[in-house]
């Protein structure tokens, strides 16, 4: 398995380097949306005197700097890919190698991340000194961050792969996509932080797992929790990613029972 | 000029016979709007739930230029950028030739041949927003108000489109150029807050390589009553200009085009 992803991420990297450019732009979309509520929640903040529930003006850049990086790190586009793999039929033949089709997605969204990652810090940098943040971590919340981030990709991934397999009785799942982002949108933190959240909003996202996915990890890398809710986290994160999977496993199953290989 | 508003209504009515095929799509693609409209007005509140104002804006106001945005957004969506597609469609294939064949002026052609009329809910749903927030905001809507804000729209979105028209254009030259686009639509995300909330860098960039700063800001500020007839006229003004220089840029790229596998 360890020979198989080394070649696979040989050959990833290779592609990837002939469209730099593209990667560096698509980089955008992780960036714009937590700079435009970063910029609103200043003007707000500012509104009121400099902080707003517990938040100062730079504790707001330290956490839309936090939910930039891990938005980032969380992005996976499998859904679109899958459901457009489905349409055009180019399904089948991946579905008759011997390697499942969820690897080379895991691999082409490493590589990605990875070869995206100092640009990114470099934009981040900029809005840093922008915004004059101000980072009020310790050293345990990036030994805590580690685990964290690591399990909010894994779990966003494969949220990912369990939407991506509706296309099997749905053939068309930009509807379910636009759900789930709104959803998304509202419940993980990229709105407000959690905490500024109405009660009711705040109880909501704690149950739904996407505030697993950005909310949380910004939250400890930006310093925010304390040792015992970053290791409560940490469970939460693992439980909705054990869900996650066994999800995706009765639904990948089930669906390719019912795929019937469009352009076959 | 008739004669193009009843070319116009054809190619509206054949593209809403296609769109009927798909019915299922087509609501659901209304369903998504809600949804959409619903959770940014959902995200103004949270906001709003901490504070009285933003810069200046007060929250009737930012609703107003919530629903600016949605009717900016769905009138660009509804024509043009359907539209525009298909032409870096036409331009890479080289079936841009059957366009230029017709007896009819290509700019008009290849910018409206295609709706996607779905977005015509967009428009709806954006005028209710401005509308309710308007009814918010309490105070006496004159008819030279609401003349100044329908012309601030109409600059607004023709603003919006001479920036698409020239970067479309740029495809005679690069070909692909999918990329440029993703940019755009990658930034006019930050036209739901008024414009001014931005830092300086990203202000520049809003308000002049991607117009939806102003576009957005600039009706807002109108019907709110801040923004004069001086200003709307400076705004027509700029957006005659950048009509201007987006139809020469497109004129320049038309003559390098080639034409199909020639």
């Amino acid at each position: 398995m360890i020979r198989i992803y080394r070649q696979l991420l040989v050959a990833q990297i290779q592609a990837a380097a002939q469209y730099r450019i593209q990667a560096v732009l698509w980089m955008l979309f992780s960036i714009i949306r937590p700079v435009i509520f970063l910029a609103a929640w200043t003007a707000v903040s500012t509104a009121q005197g400099g902080s707003v529930g517990g938040y100062t003006t730079s504790d707001f850049a330290a956490y839309y700097i936090a939910l930039t990086i891990v938005g980032h790190l969380t992005t996976a586009w499998n859904s679109f890919e899958f459901e457009f793999e489905v349409r055009q039929g180019r399904l089948s033949p991946k579905l008759l190698r011997p390697l499942h089709p969820l690897h080379y997605s895991v691999v082409e969204n490493l590589v990605w991340k990875v070869t995206t990652f100092l640009p990114l810090m470099l934009v981040c940098l900029v809005i840093a000194l922008t915004f004059q943040v101000k980072w009020s971590g310790e050293w345990w919340h990036l030994a805590l961050f580690v685990p964290s981030i690591v399990l909010a990709a894994a779990l966003s991934f494969m949220i990912g792969w369990v939407v991506a397999t509706a296309t099997f009785w749905l053939q068309r799942i930009n509807t379910v996509n636009t759900l789930l982002q709104r959803t998304s949108f509202i419940f993980a933190g990229q709105i407000a932080p959690l905490a500024l959240m109405p009660i009711a909003l705040q109880v909501i996202s704690y149950s739904l797992p996407f505030a697993y996915v950005l909310a949380i990890p910004a939250e400890i890398l930006r310093g925010g929790v304390t040792l015992e809710r970053g290791l409560l986290y940490l469970v939460g994160q693992a439980v909705w990613l054990a869900l996650a999977i066994v999800a995706y496993r009765f639904a990948w199953r089930a669906g390719l029972r019912e795929y019937s290989a469009v352009g076959a | 000029m008739v004669r193009y508003l009843r070319m116009f209504r054809a190619f509206a009515a054949s593209e809403f016979q296609f769109e009927m095929e798909y019915r299922g799509n087509f609501y659901l693609s209304i369903f998504e709007m809600f949804l959409v409209i619903g959770t940014s007005i959902g995200a103004v509140l949270i906001m709003f739930g901490h504070t009285t104002t933003m810069n200046g804006w007060t929250l009737p106001e930012m609703i107003v230029l919530l629903g600016v945005y949605y009717l900016i957004q769905g009138g660009v969506n509804l024509v043009f950028s359907p539209s525009f597609e298909r032409l870096m469609e036409h331009v890479r294939v080289g079936t841009l030739d059957f366009h230029l064949l017709k007896p009819v002026n290509v700019q008009f052609l290849v910018s409206t041949r295609h709706l996607r009329v779905v977005r015509a809910a967009d428009l709806g749903l954006g005028l209710v927003v401005v509308i309710v927030g308007l009814l918010q905001v309490g105070a006496q809507i004159g008819v030279a108000q609401s003349l100044l804000f329908a012309l601030s729209l109409f600059f607004g979105v023709m603003l919006v489109y001479s920036l698409l028209l020239g970067l479309v254009t740029l495809s005679f030259w690069f070909v692909r150029v999918e990329n440029l686009l993703a940019i755009f639509w990658a930034f006019t995300e930050a036209g739901r807050f008024p414009v001014d909330v931005y830092p300086l860098w990203l202000r520049v960039s809003l308000s002049t390589i991607v117009p939806i700063g102003i576009a957005v800001t600039a009706p807002a500020n109108a019907i709110a009553g801040r923004m004069d007839a001086v200003g709307v006229a400076l705004l027509g003004a700029g957006t005659a200009l950048a009509v201007g220089i987006a139809s020469a840029l497109w004129r320049r790229g038309l003559r390098s085009y080639t034409g199909a596998s020639a």
